[in-house]
């Protein structure tokens, strides 16, 4: 769209500018495009426009007007530039608006998510309950699940013809000359002895790991587990502090509220022993074997059960996973199928 | 074991009948109570009659018109049961009775004649297993005559309830109700029940000769003469079945009875079969014995064996012998009554497959001063069921046991248990459960024969806390002063989660396989994953060895899982392999093993491609950025069970750290796994060493040059020998190099290949001109063609 006027053709100069003031207005809002806009703005205030022209006219004219001449050309110019700037802002909001409308997608449809994995829930909960132990002070460790038969049941006050140590309940490997065999350890509790005989009391342990049963796989049962074992010795440890520490671990496990029992039990290696009972689900249910360390235990591993008592205990992890998620089944966890696996979240 | 509450209550006056607060009692002992049930007849308006006449009746051959007074009535009832007549006392169902729950006892015609309802027997009452007759009520229950039209089920124990309870191996002593009696009775403190058996001592015919007094320090044996083999009177029966022994006559129920009333089991011979002279020893090693179940035996010189002068004629403690066995024809008997040397009884029942209820007591120890008082509770029994006459004692007592005395102070049931307990309570609570106590502190405890669990200060403890009540010892919470979670179980952690943020879920799989596993990667016979430890007993023979890597329990599991339809799977698995090393334990390394096979999740952007050797060097990438081993070497390896072409080992320090790549598609394919398989298998112990803290590198404020490069060279040798040269040139100044291409085919000469590097230089403390960047750039160029014969195919 080009303006009307002239200006640098114009004897009377005023009366262009006063035309130009009229017209650009109407001429400026009727711009549709930032584009169209800048070819109306070149045309009205640019180098071939009439206030160019008028601004290039000012020498020539008299003296006396320049001034106001002058003047005036700047005051419609500027007045110009104030609508062209206005109707600029406008387009190119629409302009923006119009862009990013047609950049809309379906935000509804699945994003990239990248491959999540999971760690196994028997970890998870080893880890969590390990945790526990740690924030009470006690150092965590692992050993070997090939064991010595000495460590998993001589060391331990099991007796020479322990039923635990038929081949029915226990896998014995062909390995090595030990004179007392070496097999897959039953439970975490070796790690008791090994650890005593390396380092002097006082002693806070919590040991996770995988024990191994002569036990056909079945719902309840299972050839390879996991337990933790944990064992404080100090010089005044009691059955107070056996009570104290595993109320404390079950309220952290399974809530503050966790009503806890303990009640008689036996195990070689802790005199007196118990288990603890913990009501969840609506019902009692064993959470954990433990006991004061058996004197005998301390002699096996160089400690002087005069000066030092402790308390062990020792739980599955397994079966704990299986009461906090609502696993019926203890092959499911076993089971490599990737279904189950994404639930371990 | 099994039992029922009328039983136990034989002993003791419990303060509760309640099953539920019984159960707790004991549980409150350390007597874990597997489970209780209610006995309860499903039967009604029986009750309890007198046969007064029998007579055939007249139209039917099988079944005979009696006529019974069931209290003030007369009925007439026809019954097809012939073990009675005209006097027996039996249990009559009258019209309107209901047995079984739901039948209905009518009167109803039978031939003509009308019966009146029905004389039962125990399986139709529900009340026993013998069908073969009509209950005789006179001779099982005494005093039955006396109650006519009463209930019948008042004659039975009333509100009886069977409890099941696992006794713990180090009380043998509780393997009886009378054991479980003493403990509650101690709880309760409340009187204890002891039958009295004061049968003379009297010579018995038999002697014994006892050779071995380790084996045998006590044999006892009571002889009974005159007995009637028959069966038990209902009410034995009826306690044995529920205690789940299955009654066979009077002779065994009156054994195995004594056995679950007090614990200690007894072997019963036919005294006239047995000759006069006993001899208990130890087997010759090879000698033979049939016993009781028909098996001839081939004993060792472990055993211990009752024998007369020439043969054993029990396996003492395990099984008696056939050819003393008491028949049908058995008039005399000797009850034996021994104390047996626990671990030989434990061996040879173990050797033989024998383990029985009365094995299990011997192996874990009798009570030596009881076998008296054992032999002559089965007279007894004998006497009262069998019509027997109590005759001579043999009494042979070598091996009594020197009484235990254990001195307790009150100070170390403060140290252990952490509560501090007056002299008078520990002495009274011991006092109760059958320990002899003298002094006050310390005090000067008498331990009986039958605590074979007791030897130390500490064993009296629990007893006291026991009885004192855990739930009475106050808690402590008391922290440690333990290191917490060491590094390498920190890295171990995060290294599992990089895994899982990678993509991966971990399996736990048994850490045994077999042989064809290992075929099934197609390993050579020299491999050293071939060399794994036998288990002695596994539990399947195709799971007999250790493993000694991760890879077939991930194969294995991806192929299942693909097979399940589950198109994207991606595992790991960090545990423990088995290797023979020669110490006296094997190696045991944590390993990292990972699989991944199928299709990524494609989505609907589009489908993606399956997995290759790259996701697997990818994914070690990863690995190494997060474990500072990002200058692990990677080099091309063939070896099964990977593809020859795609894959590679990880070298760190010259020691291989694991492999990683593609399965070789003929392994892939015996697993039944199509398209292209991922896996790896890592040692974990460099992953999660101990390192030092690594250090902060401010990053440069100055612009990069940024250029590219594409080298042409042959197509065997590997991007990265490009890499390191192009490393080795530019040390510090390279901030960034990204292969973009790899490309071989139409402008590329035959045999060679072209692989493009996007390089990023940058210097630290300066603009680089494109005068500084020249000489850098004829020098990387100049350095990979030095290492790799590479031309410079010009900028791209």
């Amino acid at each position: 769209m080009e303006p009307t006027t002239n200006l640098s053709e114009s004897m009377d100069t005023q009366e262009t500018l006063e035309r130009l003031k009229a017209e650009a207005p109407a001429l400026i809002d009727q711009v549709e495009s930032v584009e169209a806009l800048d070819e109306l703005a070149a045309g009205l205030t640019g180098k071939r426009s009439p206030i160019a022209a008028g601004r290039r006219a000012l020498g020539s004219a008299p003296p006396e007007q320049r001034r106001d001449l002058g003047r005036a050309i700047n005051d419609v110019a500027a007045e110009i530039d104030t609508l062209l700037a206005s109707r600029r802002d406008v387009l190119e909001r629409a302009e923006a608006a119009a862009a990013l409308a047609s950049d809309r997608v379906d935000v509804t449809l699945p994003g990239r998510a990248p491959a999540r994995g999971t760690t196994h829930v028997i970890q998870q909960v080893m880890d969590e309950i390990v945790d526990i132990f740690v924030a009470m002070g006690y150092t965590a460790a692992t050993g070997p699940e090939i064991e010595t038969e000495f460590y998993n049941f001589t060391a331990l006050n099991f007796g020479a013809a322990h039923p635990s140590r038929f081949e029915s309940d226990t896998l014995y490997l062909d390995y090595g000359h030990d004179p007392e065999g070496v097999l897959l350890r039953t439970h975490t509790s070796p790690m008791q002895a090994r650890y005593m005989e390396q380092n002097d009391p006082p002693v806070y342990l919590v040991v996770p790991g995988r024990v191994f049963r002569r036990d056909q796989l079945d719902p309840t049962h299972s050839p390879v587990f996991h337990q933790i074992e944990g064992l404080a010795v100090d010089h005044d440890i009691t059955f107070g502090d056996l009570k104290g520490v595993l109320a404390h671990f079950a309220h952290e496990f399974l809530g503050p509220e966790t009503p806890v029992k303990f009640i008689p039990h036996f195990f070689p290696f802790t005199e007196p022993s118990a288990e603890m009972h913990v009501y969840t689900n609506g019902q009692w249910m064993e959470l954990l074997g433990c006991g004061m360390v058996n004197p005998a235990v301390f002699e096996a591993v160089g400690y002087d059960p005069d000066e030092v008592t402790g308390f062990a205990f020792g739980m599955g992890a397994d079966r704990l996973a299986m009461v906090r998620h609502g696993v019926t089944d203890l092959r499911h966890l076993f089971d490599p199928d990737q279904r189950i696996l994404e639930q371990y979240r | 074991m099994r039992f029922t509450l009328d039983w136990l209550s034989e002993f003791v006056d419990l303060p509760t009948k309640d099953p539920e607060r019984i159960a707790h009692a004991l549980e409150s002992l350390g007597h874990e109570v597997e489970g209780w049930e209610r006995i309860e007849p499903r039967f009604e308006g029986v009750v309890v009659g007198k046969v007064l006449t029998v007579d055939a009746h007249p139209n039917a051959d099988k079944v005979r018109v009696t006529t019974v007074d069931v209290g003030g009535e007369v009925l007439d009832i026809i019954c097809g049961a012939w073990n009675f007549e005209a006097g027996a006392v039996v249990p009559v169902a009258k019209p309107g009775a209901v047995l079984q729950g739901d039948f209905k006892i009518t009167r109803r015609e039978i031939r003509g004649l009308t019966s009146n309802g029905m004389i039962c027997s125990e399986s139709e009452l529900e009340i026993g297993e013998d069908a073969s007759g009509i209950m005789v009520l006179d001779s099982d229950y005494p005093g039955a005559t006396d109650r006519l039209g009463d209930d019948f089920r008042l004659l039975l124990p009333q509100d009886d309830v069977t409890f099941e309870v696992t006794i713990t191996p180090n009380r043998p002593d509780c393997m009886s109700v009378y054991g479980l009696a003493r403990e509650l009775a101690a709880l309760y403190d409340i009187a204890l029940a002891l039958p009295d058996l004061d049968y003379p001592v009297s010579d018995a015919a038999i002697s014994v000769a006892i050779v071995d007094g380790v084996a045998c320090p006590r044999f006892v044996g009571r002889e009974v003469r005159g007995i009637t083999i028959g069966s038990s009177p209902h009410p034995i029966r009826a306690r044995l079945v529920a205690a789940g022994v299955r009654p066979i006559s009077n002779v065994v129920d009156a054994s195995n009875y004594a056995m679950i009333e007090f614990g200690h089991p007894t072997h019963v011979f036919d005294a006239d079969r047995l000759g006069d002279l006993i001899v208990v020893r130890r087997a010759e090693e090879g000698e033979k014995i049939t016993t009781l179940d028909g098996a001839e035996r081939t004993l060792i010189a472990a055993d211990i064996v009752v024998a007369d002068a020439s043969h054993p004629v029990a396996i003492a403690g395990v099984m008696g012998g056939a050819s003393t066995e008491v028949v049908d024809e058995t008039e005399n008997v000797l009850v034996e009554a021994a104390y047996w040397d626990p671990p030989s009884i434990l061996m040879t029942a173990k050797r033989l497959g024998l383990r029985s209820e009365a094995s299990a007591r011997f192996e874990r120890g009798m009570d030596p001063e009881f076998c008296r008082f054992a032999a002559d509770r089965v007279a007894k029994l004998l006497v009262d069921t069998a019509g027997g006459t109590v005759a001579g004692l043999v009494d042979e007592y070598p091996g009594r046991p020197a009484r235990e005395t254990i001195d307790l102070t009150m100070d170390e049931v403060e140290r252990v248990l952490g509560v501090r307990l007056e002299s008078e309570l520990a002495s009274s609570l011991l006092s109760r459960l059958g320990f002899g106590v003298s002094g006050t502190d310390p005090l000067a405890v008498d331990v009986p024969t039958r605590r074979p669990d007791v030897h130390r200060p500490v064993d009296l403890i629990e007893e006291v806390a026991r009885l004192f009540g855990y739930d009475n010892i106050p808690a402590r919470l008391r922290f440690g002063d333990g290191i917490g979670l060491p590094e390498q179980a920190r890295r171990l952690r995060a290294l599992r989660s990089l895994l899982a943020g990678a993509g991966y879920h971990e399996i736990m799989s048994f850490s045994f396989f077999g042989a064809a596993d290992l075929d099934a990667l197609g390993l050579p016979d020299g491999d050293p994953a071939r060399i794994g430890i036998n288990v002695v007993n596994p539990l399947r023979a195709e799971d007999g060895v250790m493993r000694t890597t991760l890879l077939p329990g991930l194969l294995k599991a991806a192929s299942a899982n693909l097979s399940k339809r589950v198109d994207d799977v991606r595992l790991f698995e960090i545990g423990k392999v088995f290797l023979p090393d020669g110490g006296v334990l094997p190696a045991q390394p944590d390993r990292l093993g990972f699989v991944a096979a199928g299709k990524p999740t494609a989505n609907w952007e589009g489908a993606s491609s399956g997995y290759d050797v790259y996701d697997a060097t990818g994914l070690w990438e990863v690995i190494a950025r997060a474990t500072e081993l990002a200058d692990a070497e990677i080099r091309a390896t063939a070896k099964a069970p990977f593809h020859p072409g795609r894959a590679a080992d990880i070298i760190v320090g010259g020691t291989v750290l694991g492999t990683i790549g593609e399965i070789h598609p003929s392994v892939a394919a015996t697993l039944g796994i199509e398209g292209r398989v991922i896996a790896g298998e890592i040692e974990i112990d460099p992953l999660v060493a101990e390192r030092a803290p690594w250090r902060f590198e401010a990053p440069s404020n100055y612009p990069p040059q940024v250029f590219d490069l594409a080298f042409e060279v042959n197509d065997d040798v590997p991007a990265r020998a490009l890499l390191d040269a192009i490393d080795s040139a530019a040390v510090g100044l390279i901030e960034r190099r990204r292969v973009f291409d790899v490309y071989a085919g139409d402008s590329i000469p035959e045999g060679r290949k072209s692989i493009a590097i996007n390089l990023t230089v940058r210097a630290p403390d300066r603009t680089l001109s494109d005068n500084d960047v020249a000489p850098i750039r004829k020098r990387i160029v100049e350095a990979v063609r030095a290492a790799t014969g590479a031309t410079l195919r010009g900028e791209v």
